[in-house]
């Protein structure tokens, strides 16, 4: 079994270029009610991700007003470099590595390193206990 | 975040590089187009004090003054005859010239004369405007509403940038503080400045205190020389005053406009804070005070 059996593919999750501002960001979670949102450039190259967890700690954290905050490039708080996975990754492998690193949903990339799809957990282990 | 240089100047007029760690610029004239006469006699005098001082300059004058306190007041020369005489400033002087425009009617005719064109306050986040503005294929003097919050901005700017123009310069004139009154926040420029476009201060508007006195704006024009200090050591890349050979019969802004006599000395200091802003830059690099959120 490789994650692109599972994988929720492109349009089906939020992704968001690199101009967007967090505001926008949210807004695309909220509506595709995930708890991240992908960033690409302009050659869809997975730039960023941002998760509840990343705006949970920025909420204890950020000092400035909140209509800043929001217009604040959704870049600027995205973790820049996450873990993500291959298409053709073996499945069983790969939510492994999400149990090992307590991770929901990991972002699947090919070797031109552009976005591809996602995979979410609850489908994955769904699939492999099928 | 990428620092931009914008260029103002087409054609054989001397070009104005702004941005970055470049010298400090100055754009200014009287705040309406008055007469023929008086719009050359403003350029000569300001030529003349910015050559021996070597400040890249731009000369500013508006044709048409739509956001005046009263019907009474003077409203300008109109597009027409206002064009026509920046034209002959910009090719007696070879200095770009930057008029406003507040109808987005008139914006194709104002770039086709003006190096750069400038978005009014009131404006700023007006999308027919910034459309407008963005065709005209010139870099664009953004002012900052007064009611706006400085990050704000950033949406004008990606307005323009969806336009299909990002030559843009941000320029603060002072924020609402009440009723009739503004206030610089410096925390402005920085802000501003992470959008990677050039930023510029609007002295003589942020001193104004706006429709103060009954039908008019009054002014503090003593603060200028203090808040243009301030502004400059702050990281600004161009200055912005509103000039004038006799203020009190100035037709418009006559308790803002800086009496073109004090002109020297301010410009004097700005290049010299700027200059050691640029020094202490060189020397020390960016500042790099940790956000508090880090």
């Amino acid at each position: 079994m490789k994650v692109q059996d599972v994988m929720i593919t492109m349009g089906n999750f939020p992704v968001v270029d690199v101009k967007t501002i967090l505001k926008e960001a949210l807004t695309e979670m909220g509506e595709a009610n995930l708890g991240l949102v992908c960033i690409t450039d302009e050659s869809k190259a997975l730039v960023g991700l941002i998760t509840d967890g990343d705006l949970r700690r920025k909420l204890l954290k950020v000092q400035k007003p909140f209509s800043a905050f929001f217009v604040d490039d959704a870049l600027s708080h995205a973790k820049k470099n996450p873990i993500i996975c291959n298409p053709n990754d073996n499945l069983k492998e790969v939510v492994q590595l999400m149990g090992d690193k307590q991770i929901w949903d990991l972002p699947v990339v090919d070797e031109n390193n552009q976005l591809v799809g996602l995979l979410h957990l609850h489908p994955a282990i769904k699939k492999l206990i099928e | 975040m990428e620092q931009r240089i914008v260029t103002v100047g087409y054609g054989d007029v001397k070009k104005v590089n702004i941005g970055g760690t470049l010298p400090l610029a100055f754009v200014g004239g009287p705040c309406a187009i008055e007469d023929r006469d008086h719009a050359m006699f403003m350029a000569e005098s300001i030529a003349e004090i910015c050559d021996k001082l070597d400040i890249p300059w731009i000369y500013k004058s508006c044709y048409d003054k739509d956001c005046r306190s009263s019907p009474k007041s003077f409203h300008g020369v109109g597009i027409d005859e206002g064009l026509k005489i920046l034209t002959e400033v910009r090719e007696t002087f070879k200095v770009p010239v930057v008029s406003d425009f507040s109808d987005a009617s008139w914006a194709a005719a104002t770039g086709e004369v003006c190096d750069m064109v400038q978005v009014p306050a009131y404006l700023c986040r007006q999308t027919s405007i910034l459309r407008a503005a963005a065709a005209t294929n010139r870099p664009i003097l953004l002012k900052k509403g007064q009611f706006m919050s400085p990050w704000n901005m950033k949406n004008s700017c990606r307005k323009l940038e969806a336009f299909g123009n990002e030559q843009i310069i941000l320029a603060d004139r002072g924020t609402f503080m009440g009723y009739n009154m503004l206030v610089n926040d410096m925390t402005s420029f920085p802000i501003m400045g992470y959008t990677g476009y050039p930023v510029c201060y609007d002295a003589t508007h942020s001193i104004q205190l706006p429709t103060s006195m009954g039908n008019i704006s009054g002014g503090q024009r003593e603060f200028i020389p203090y808040l243009v200090r301030s502004a400059v050591a702050n990281g600004i890349n161009l200055l912005f005053m509103e000039t004038h050979d006799n203020p009190s019969k100035a037709l418009s802004d006559a308790n803002t406009v800086l009496d073109i006599k004090y002109l020297e000395n301010v410009l004097y200091q700005a290049k010299k804070v700027h200059e050691m802003r640029l020094e202490l830059f060189e020397e020390l690099g960016p500042d790099n005070v940790h956000p508090t959120n880090e």
